[in-house]
């Protein structure tokens, strides 16, 4: 999904899918993308699963997936978590005054 | 080369009281011995831990999955720091930078942390903060032993406004 937002245009477009759906020729009208340029950075966004799409009468609809999202913000916690972890492990080798060795 | 994580710094803080005198904090922090019984997550080893205890000396600890972590077992990862400032039993910082041995180059952290010791008695209190600052521009780096999925991507200035807002 990285290499997905790795293009400008596509990172435009997410962009501008955050607050709502978008038919693909508003987004190129607002993007200023051509439109046949749009459907393949679209394309390649709902293959990364960034985006779904819905047929819409003659329309198609693309929204943000959430999940994805999510996903990079949680290596932010993660990094957290080890951090957490790892003062309550340097609170144990403290208070055993360094005696005891950590099991591994 | 790397890419400014998600467009701009990621800050971590802590503050915990330990009880302990800060003489054995700071031994924690700066000592290989002492080091290495606390650093490793669980079901790691410290498996190398060098500490040049002076502005612009090296910190370099290697953490080793165990074999209890199964199909990661052997997997290291070490992290390479410079001490920056050194203000004895009181405040050491230092700019680091972590990876998974053997992925490729571009997939690295790096990260500023400053780690301040207060004297409360018998008691000490420690602070810790942690900038990252930026990522190497690969695709993904995993750390799954450690219960984590890192991935990112350099450019992802607004999809960091987008998680914000």
């Amino acid at each position: 999904m990285f290499s997905a937002l790795g293009e400008p245009s596509r990172l435009h477009i997410v962009e501008l899918l955050r607050p709502r759906a978008y038919a693909v020729g508003e987004i190129a009208e607002s993007t200023g993308i051509r439109q046949p340029q749009v459907s393949k950075h679209l394309k390649v966004l709902a293959g990364s699963g960034l985006v779904d799409v819905e047929q819409r009468a003659r329309q198609r609809i693309y929204r943000l997936r959430a999940e994805p999202f999510g996903e990079i913000a949680q290596w932010v916690g993660s990094f957290e978590r080890l951090w957490a972890t790892r003062l309550d492990s340097l609170d144990h080798f403290l208070t055993s005054n360094g005696r005891e060795q950590r099991p591994s | 080369m790397s890419m400014p994580l998600l467009g701009k710094k990621k800050s971590l803080h802590f503050e915990r009281v330990y009880a302990a005198p800060v003489d054995a904090v700071w031994r924690a922090w700066t000592r290989p011995d002492d080091l290495r019984q606390w650093w490793g997550p669980e079901k790691t080893v410290v498996a190398e831990c060098e500490v040049d205890l002076r502005v612009g000396g090296r910190l370099y600890i290697v953490t080793v999955a165990s074999e209890a972590m199964g199909k990661y077992a052997g997997t290291r990862w070490p992290m390479e720091g410079t001490y920056t400032s050194i203000d004895e039993r009181r405040q050491l910082t230092y700019d680091a930078r972590q990876w998974t041995e053997g992925s490729a180059a571009t997939e690295t952290i790096q990260h500023s942390t400053e780690v301040t010791f207060i004297e409360q008695g018998p008691t000490t209190s420690l602070t810790l903060h942690i900038d990252v600052s930026s990522i190497g521009p690969g695709l993904k780096t995993k750390m799954a032993a450690f219960g984590m999925k890192w991935g990112y991507k350099s450019q992802l200035d607004s999809l960091e406004r987008y998680l914000a807002g």
